[in-house]
């Protein structure tokens, strides 16, 4: 009975004080909108940067001066974004002071100089966009041109710099290093070491890649809805080209997001054991389902988008008879992908499928068969990509035969290696089956680049089969451009939940225990409640910005009709 | 242009209400947090037992590696043929059978099944309870045994450890940058010798950064089984592949930089 009270009144003494209350949805329900609108915002305001940057150098390079009006265009938005970026930061600063004091005096205490690091960069970050987005017309030709482009650069590097800082923060959470206490950091273990941690610079590559993704499928679906609302055929062709654009960014990108995403996972294990197995086969494997759901969707509207936008290429009708086959590709890699295999599961399931796996379902839910589905449906991908892109295309080289064959060699090779380590990996020891799904990203990557190289140089001078008819695609291709924007951002959220649930009912994981009512991480579908929450909030925010977007366009395009 | 919006719209809600769906209709498993397990002075061992099957399905985490004949050995079912935890635990230790479950409950590293790798955690460390440790091993003795864990254990257990939970206080992990003493407290100089002494189960620590490159040897912790040295093939496997999380990336700097420095 003495333990037990001594137990209790410990308890109460270190939870007094410690948590605030918010009404209706809870302190953690608050951070969590908070936390993940202002990082969908920050995701927003760090991929675009590199959109406009990447597509103003091509209009540079080009002097195709619809590329540097596309990068203008988004560079408005941006204007836009920051603030709401700013504001949903401030938000969420409030939120963790007021209900979580004793969680960020820990921070505070550790992290206090890298948070002003952090604010003075994003003082310098902002000021660069201004000058960026207000010295666009100043600075248009010759030299300044290329000293207005260094400031795109400078503004991404800013604009990285602060991601890191946070990283360190959240990853710390996740990881932190070896001595660290509730009290703080002992004397050998400096700032940075905890902002430097196990999983830090894994998380740095998957958000850097992921905002990519994200400003390219936020871009395609900007360009989605002018094209549904365009008034005359230019409109609806320069609109037409931007989603394109940005579908093509988003989806090279995303090709290589698994890729960081194993990295980070591998990591996590690294880290801890215990943690990644509560990740991928404890209370959160189901989460990996509907992961494999969400990235099926998009890898099928990608593909969708680039058939549908081959009836507008004169040629494309020769390819067409494969989008069947790629099709059956993607629909049985997304199956196997969303296989389960090592789940929780109750006596009366265990009773039901008569074992801890399922019979037949086991063969196909484990890594082997899953790293083999997603490697041939990125390579699908990208053979969609590549069809597009020689659609209209007849190649004068006097080797273009012969290219051909060697990149359907590669092609050839790749799938074979995919699917022979894939059947190899059912009758090794784990560890080295871990270290072959290496050898199929390799191989996948390899083939990418290779077949590309070969691409670049065999249509080089080549004729034309007829122009793109830019402009001429049925609307509900800009529908498929809408659902990848949607499904990405869920995501995010989804993946938010998974980084951030993994640490259970430790603030920071074994160092500082979370001892609130909400500590326990809740079932997926009440996560996914609040992921919808968050998405549809930042989504309504971001057509309010398209909006704002759109009537300061108004704005400019009146007095310059008058002129 | 009202129409175009209503539907961009509605698509984009139906799209983010199927996800929402498909997160409902898979099975809904919530983490489990650790509480402080009720037991009396006087708890009987099927209270204990009841409690430990309650810690096992929950907040323990037991499930996610045990039953699952991957990760680890069976404990409520046969594994080997030896029948479930509580059976072959007593045939072959009898009356230390209850130390060695605790045993490998709080130091698991020392008690690892071969072939499972050593993957698991200090199971008072993630409780923060003692007493729910004593109830697990009750719960694992049941399992075809006898239970021996007695309402002393868990009285004496409860007064000789302070409780951590409540107040989130985690025992800190060895925070020494002393390249020596990080080979002595994670037992590597017991397989490796150094200074001309200690067995020859893994290579010798003496002259090691001439044989082989700083990068090398950060593998050879990280990873030992990527590349054994020649002359060591039988000892292949005993190493254990844990070091990553043991040690601090600090930590693991100054042991390669201390051993790469041995020419």
């Amino acid at each position: 009975m003495t333990a037990d009270l001594t137990f209790l009144l410990q308890a109460a003494a270190d939870t007094a004080g410690a948590y605030g209350h918010f009404p209706g949805v809870g302190a953690r329900g608050a951070v969590w909108i908070a936390a993940e609108v202002h990082l969908m915002f920050a995701a927003f305001v760090l991929g675009v940067p590199m959109f406009a940057v990447i597509t103003e150098l091509i209009g540079i390079v080009t002097k195709d001066p619809k590329y540097d009006t596309l990068s203008k265009e988004f560079t408005r938005l941006l204007v836009f974004a920051y603030s709401a970026t700013a504001l949903w930061g401030a938000v969420l600063v409030f939120f963790l002071t007021t209900l979580y004091p004793r969680f960020w005096n820990h921070m505070t205490e550790i992290f206090h100089l890298s948070m002003w690091i952090y604010v003075g960069v994003f003082f310098v970050e902002s000021f660069t966009l201004y000058l960026y987005y207000y010295g666009w017309d100043r600075w248009k030709a010759g030299r300044a041109k290329l000293g207005h482009w260094g400031l795109g650069v400078l503004l991404n590097v800013w604009g990285t710099i602060v991601m890191f800082i946070a990283n360190g923060w959240l990853t710390y959470m996740m990881s932190p290093p070896s001595g660290a206490t509730p009290q703080g950091l002992p004397p050998e273990v400096s700032l940075w070491n905890a902002i430097a941690n196990a999983t830090w610079m894994p998380i740095n590559i998957h958000r850097l890649i992921g905002n990519a993704v994200f400003g390219g499928t936020i871009v395609a679906a900007y360009a989605g809805y002018r094209f549904l609302s365009a008034k005359t055929d230019e409109e609806r062709a320069h609109y037409d080209w931007m989603g394109y654009v940005g579908n093509f960014i988003a989806i090279s990108t995303f090709i290589v997001l698994p890729f960081a995403g194993y990295y980070l996972g591998r990591e996590i294990y690294e880290y801890n054991q215990q943690m990644g197995i509560t990740m991928m086969g404890g209370f959160m494997s189901w989460l990996w389902i509907v992961q494999a759901v969400l990235i099926g969707v998009l890898f099928l509207a990608a593909n969708y988008y680039l058939w549908i936008g081959m009836g507008r290429i004169p040629g494309a009708e020769r390819f067409m008879p494969y989008t069947k086959w790629m099709l059956l590709v993607l629909v049985v890699g997304w199956l196997v992908w969303a296989t389960p295999h090592t789940m929780i599961a109750s006596r009366e399931e265990l009773a039901a499928m008569g074992g801890s796996h399922h019979p037949f379902l086991d063969v196909l839910g484990v890594m082997s068969a899953k790293n083999t589905a997603v490697n041939l449906m990125i390579l699908t991908t990208f053979l969609s990509f590549l069809l597009y892109r020689r659609a209209n295309k007849r190649p004068v080289v006097p080797w273009a035969r012969s290219g051909t064959i060697v990149q359907s060699a590669m092609f050839g090779i790749a799938v074979a290696v995919v699917v022979g380590y894939g059947i190899a990996g059912y009758f090794v020891p784990d560890i080295v089956r871990i270290g072959y799904s290496v050898y199929q990203v390799l191989t996948v990557l390899a083939c990418i680049i290779g077949v590309t190289v070969v691409d670049l140089a065999l249509v080089r001078g080549a004729e034309s089969r007829g122009a793109i008819r830019w402009g001429r695609m049925p609307e509900r291709s800009q529908y498929a451009l809408f659902v990848l924007a949607v499904t990405f951002t869920w995501l995010m959220g989804l993946m938010g939940f998974a980084r951030s649930g993994i640490r259970q009912h430790w603030h920071v994981w074994e160092v500082l225990r979370d001892t609130s009512p909400f500590a326990a991480t809740p079932p997926l579908g009440a996560a996914a409640n609040m992921i919808s929450v968050c998405v549809v909030i930042f989504l309504a925010l971001v057509a309010f910005i398209f909006w704002l977007g759109g009537l300061a366009e108004k704005a400019v395009a009146k007095p310059a009709a008058r002129a | 242009m009202w129409l175009t919006n209503l539907k961009v719209g509605a698509v984009g809600l139906l799209v983010i209400l199927f996800y929402t769906a498909v997160a409902h209709v898979i099975p809904q498993l919530q983490s489990e947090v650790p509480q402080a397990v009720a037991l009396g002075d006087d708890v009987s061992p099927a209270v204990l037992a009841a409690t430990g099957e309650q810690v096992y399905n929950g907040a323990g985490g037991c499930t996610a590696c045990h039953g699952l004949g991957t990760r680890a050995p069976n404990l409520l079912t046969d594994y080997a043929g030896q029948g479930p935890i509580g059976a072959r635990c007593q045939q072959r230790l009898d009356a230390d059978c209850k130390r060695y479950l605790h045993a490998s409950l709080t130091h698991p590293g020392d008690s690892v099944v071969l072939p499972f790798a050593n993957i698991m955690p200090d199971v008072a460390r993630q409780l923060g309870d003692p007493r729910a440790v004593w109830a697990l091993v009750a719960f694992l003795q049941a399992q075809g045994g006898e239970i021996t864990v007695t309402a002393d254990d868990v009285q004496s257990a409860a007064a000789r450890e302070a409780p951590a939970s409540g107040g989130g206080e985690a025992v800190a992990r060895s925070a020494t940058m002393d390249p020596r003493q990080l080979l002595q407290e994670h037992a590597c100089t017991g397989c490796h010798a150094i200074d001309g002494a200690g067995p020859p189960i893994g290579p010798s620590f003496d002259g090691i950064g001439s044989r082989i490159s700083a990068n090398q040897i950060r593998r050879g912790i990280l990873d030992p089984d990527a590349e054994v040295t020649r002359g060591f093939e039988p000892f292949a496997g005993m190493m254990p592949k844990t070091f990553g999380q043991q040690l601090s990336a600090a930590q693991l700097e100054a042991i390669v930089q201390f051993l790469a420095n041995r020419k």
